[in-house]
């Protein structure tokens, strides 16, 4: 039970570590010595110079949705995606991801789910769903390189801090990081800072952009996700988790 | 594996299947004086394949060729022209191209190639693995024998969805001169399909992660990409809507822009509603449903969705589900396809064909693609099934099949309409089985030839649609007069130039059209009203120049000529003038090489003069104007009787298209009388070599 004094101390803590919006939605976490324990070592090391590592509360205000009734498979929202923001068409670094479901559904043509231009033409989209925190590839990255878009809170690599290490890419459950091989450095789904240009180029009115909702809970997983989280930003989980 | 050029991949593959060698040039040094596709067909064909070559010898090769444009985001984009001596070129084979959509170009692209050349043969089945710029032949002897699906569906299952596989079936492995190439499930080549099998060539699979590079700047290439999409129409570049609507002007009832509000894509989950704004660019893809144009009205129930090539808004191919044929037939209820595809099974039948709203005529359309689709049977754009209808109802067939052979065909179904006689029917033409088989597998001419038939029965017989060297009529005067008419002179199989009738057909009334040709060709004389034709003039010919030029240059950068050149618009506020200048303004920036309309089109005009080139050589012929250049009978006939130029008829008259050929190789500057290239029209494309071949053997047109 938090008792009121702790609560100032601790929504002050939490503020300084950049973490008051845990505490701004869902009410008062359960909040034990050993937390405050925690977001001690937090301002030890950063009293140490270390930076405190990034986590991700801040909720995206917008995300692309898809339906899948309505694609007909052009591809022409992968190839607005890198045309238009990287300067050539590269499908393989797409940040919304359609031809890797196109001809046999997500599953793949040995799974013969039924979906695909080979089945029943239905053609999955798939977006990124700018996930609520846990971010999986932001927490994954050691650089801590995927930051919060300041507009569109839309989870962004930032090439500068990005050593192209891949961990994000096995991290995420639905296999949505992109890989810019030139410049060797992840890349994402970043909104277009808010006109999200697939969502502008689809000419059957199937990607909308839409006001953020959690859908991560309900979307069916693509991959088993191998997230390995750095050690001094596991740590500080305990920080809420008790 | 990134390209540093923009817009070319920058390598070709070339495959020696007697060898087993795959070596790779450099797509620009080599062949960037004809850009791509077509281009680099007709060269290699004139630097390596000799004249006389059939279309079966293990000399003949065959070329996949794209453009700098395949794999990107222009709209319409996404062909490859498959360029050989074409098999059923008629009496002598000669250099034709197929042309497929799909996902093949852009994919070929991503592997890092902007064509294969594929040559010699192989001395067993193989498969072509291209994939991120290296490529291998594999063993296809379990593959052979299979349809193109089974084919496609074993590759992928190997090699991963992100691959496109052209593959032949039955037909082009049984050297049927009537077999196509497809890929992605609906989009076929024709007539090359026997070539690939005469080679033991199984597929051609092709993968990879690559990019193509916008070498220009990315902000002036999205608005270029923005400005393009307002101009588009729906298939064919109609630009008007089929139904009145406050959003338009302007209609037309036979424009292929049927996506009217209220319809709906009635099989897709829960159905989709196509919405309001039709000039909407989130609902281009709304505009065309060509099963309902072909089929009718009653199949806006059973489409799904659009489909066609990547990235392509319009969506030209149309999925449909129709539960009655799996449950009578024991296929699949999903099918699809576009324009004669879709149409294949039905135009067998004398009483179904262009019927619509039609439950016999749609199961037909339906058993024919499931049929020829995966056999890999062609239809010749429907001159099989004309031939047919003939051949059977004049007594032909049952005079020249065997008796046992004629009674053991179901004649009673083919004459109630009943579409299960195509079971029997395509494995025939697959398997040559059978004189009937074999003779329609063979392609019109030599099928004549075959049972001692005139071709003038057939030049005679406006009901073919007949005209020459053993192909039909491709948009001819039925849709634009003697510009229609010169086009098709000009090829060896069927013109396949859709430059000069996306453009009459587009809808738009005839003062608006006017005003449009003067602002290109110098006067409003260079189109008239459909039917209402009036005498050859310059700026017919100039424009069908433009039509086979422009038509070349998009089988050599993969823009579809079944939606470009775009000349016309629905945009009121542009008079419905398009942007003549599109082509070489996405060139330019892809390229990153500032290219003008006029420079562009000098390269379009020197591919098609090589095509002409080939032709003059391969039949060693000078006088293209008498011996290929021909016109049949019937384009100077007419039912009633009604005179050339009046109101109501699409005759023509021979004095006026004589005059035409005269303007058009004016035009041209070739030389009047043969109608073949001068010296001096060779030199000026930079073809010097080309002609200094041909006058060895006098076969340059005179000065």
């Amino acid at each position: 039970m938090e008792r009121e004094g702790d609560s100032r101390r601790i929504s002050e803590t939490l503020r300084q570590a950049g973490l008051e919006s845990a505490v701004s939605r869902r009410g008062f976490l359960q909040i034990t010595t050993g937390t405050l324990a925690g977001l001690a070592a937090m301002r030890a090391l950063a009293a140490a110079g270390e930076p405190a590592p990034l986590i991700i509360m801040a909720e995206a205000t917008g995300m692309i949705i898809a339906d899948p009734a309505r694609c007909v498979g052009c591809q022409r929202c992968e190839l607005a995606c890198t045309e238009f923001n990287d300067g050539r068409s590269q499908p393989s670094m797409a940040r919304i991801k359609v031809s890797r479901n196109l001809n046999y559904g997500p599953g793949g043509a040995l799974a013969m789910s039924g979906q695909g231009l080979w089945g029943n033409s239905l053609v999955i989209q798939d977006t990124c769903k700018q996930c609520a925190h846990p971010v999986p590839c932001a927490t994954t990255c050691p650089q801590d390189a995927i930051v919060v878009d300041r507009k569109t809170k839309a989870r962004v690599v930032d090439a500068g801090k990005c050593v192209g290490c891949r961990l994000c890419q096995k991290a995420c459950p639905w296999d949505m990081m992109s890989f810019d091989e030139e410049a060797e450095k992840a890349t994402k789904c970043f909104l277009c800072n808010g006109s999200p240009k697939c969502v502008e180029s689809c000419p059957a009115d199937a990607l909308h952009f839409v006001p953020w909702r959690n859908v991560a809970a309900t979307a069916p997983r693509r991959t088993a996700p191998f997230a390995v989280i750095p050690a001094a930003k596991a740590a500080t989980c305990i920080t809420c988790h008790q | 594996m990134a390209s540093k050029l923009g817009g070319w991949a920058g390598e070709v593959l070339r495959v020696d299947l007697s060898t087993g060698r795959i070596t790779r040039e450099n797509t620009f040094e080599r062949y960037g004086d004809v850009l791509g596709g077509t281009g680099i067909g007709y060269k290699v064909l004139w630097d390596e394949v000799p004249a006389g070559t059939d279309a079966f010898d293990p000399a003949n090769k065959l070329i996949f060729g794209v453009g700098v444009l395949a794999g990107t985001g222009v709209p319409c984009n996404g062909r490859t022209a498959i360029t050989t001596i074409f098999p059923t070129v008629w009496p002598k084979h000669l250099v034709g191209s197929g042309h497929m959509g799909g996902q093949f170009a852009a994919r070929l692209k991503y592997a890092g190639f902007d064509a294969i050349i594929v040559e010699g043969q192989a001395d067993h089945p193989v498969w072509l693995h291209v994939k991120d710029g290296t490529a291998v032949l594999r063993d296809a002897r379990s593959l052979w024998g299979q349809g193109i699906r089974q084919a496609t569906l074993g590759i992928t299952q190997e090699i991963g969805e992100d691959s496109a596989v052209a593959a032949i079936g039955q037909a082009g492995e049984n050297r049927v001169p009537m077999a196509v190439v497809m890929n992605s499930l609906s989009h076929s080549a024709g007539g090359v399909g026997g070539v690939m099998g005469a080679k033991n060539l199984k597929a051609i699979a092709v993968q990879g992660r690559g990019a193509v590079r916008i070498a220009g700047d990315k902000g002036e290439w999205e608005k270029l990409v923005k400005l393009h999409l307002t101009l588009l129409g729906a298939n064919n570049q109609h630009v008007v809507p089929s139904f009145p609507t406050p959003q338009s002007e302007y209609y037309n009832p036979s424009s292929r822009w049927i996506g009217a509000p209220g319809k709906r894509w009635g099989a897709a989950p829960q159905g989709v509603a196509l919405g309001s704004d039709i000039h909407s660019l989130n609902k281009i893809a709304y505009r065309t449903n060509n099963a309902v144009y072909f089929l009718g009205d009653s199949v806006w129930k059973y489409t799904v969705r659009g489909n066609g090539c990547s990235g392509c808004p319009i969506r030209c191919h149309t999925i449909l589900k129709v539960p009655s044929v799996a449950a009578k037939y024991g296929i699949n209820e999903v099918g699809q396809n576009t324009c004669a595809g879709l149409m294949f099974g039905r135009q067998f039948f004398k009483e179904l064909v262009g019927v619509k709203n039609n439950d016999a005529a749609i199961e037909a359309a339906m058993i024919g693609m499931h049929l020829a689709d995966d056999l890999g049977v062609w239809c010749n754009y429907m001159q099989v099934q004309r031939d047919f209808i003939k051949l059977y109802y004049n007594g032909t067939i049952k005079a020249k099949l065997g008796a046992d052979e004629y009674k053991s065909i179901a004649w009673d179904k083919y004459e109630k309409g009943d579409p299960s006689f195509l079971f029997d029917l395509l494995p025939r033409i697959a398997h040559k089985r059978g004189e009937l088989g074999t003779a329609l597998g063979l392609g019109t001419g030599a099928h004549l030839q075959r049972w001692g038939i005139p071709e003038t029965d057939w030049t005679d017989d406006h009901s073919t649609y007949y005209w020459k060297m053993g192909h039909p009529k491709h948009h001819a005067n039925e849709d634009d007069g003697q510009c229609g008419v010169i086009i098709n002179t000009q090829y060896n199989r069927d013109a396949q130039c859709h430059s000069h009738c996306n453009f009459v057909r587009s809808g738009l009334p005839i003062e608006v059209q006017k005003k449009i040709v003067a602002g290109l060709w110098g006067s409003p004389d260079g189109v008239d009203a459909i039917g209402d034709y009036r005498p050859m003039n310059v700026y017919k010919a100039r424009r069908a120049k433009w039509s086979v030029i422009r038509k070349e240059l998009h089988d050599s950068m993969s823009i579809c000529n079944w939606m470009g050149p775009w000349i016309a618009s629905p945009l009121k506020e542009r008079g419905y003038g398009g942007d003549d200048t599109i082509e070489s303004k996405y060139y330019s920036l892809a390229v990153g090489r500032q290219t003008s309309r006029e420079e562009l089109d000098r390269i379009g005009e020197r591919i098609f003069t090589l095509h002409r080139a080939l032709t003059i050589r391969d039949m060693n012929e000078v006088d293209m104007r008498g011996k290929h250049d021909t016109v049949p009978g019937w384009v100077y006939k007419d039912k009633k009787d009604l005179p050339a130029f009046s109101k109501g008829t699409i005759r023509m008259d021979r004095d006026d298209i004589a005059k035409g050929m005269d303007l058009f190789y004016a035009e041209m500057k070739w030389d009047q009388k043969t109608g073949a290239p001068t010296a001096k029209a060779y030199e000026d494309l930079g073809l010097k070599q080309v002609a200094q071949e041909l006058r060895k053997k006098n076969l340059v047109g005179k000065a």
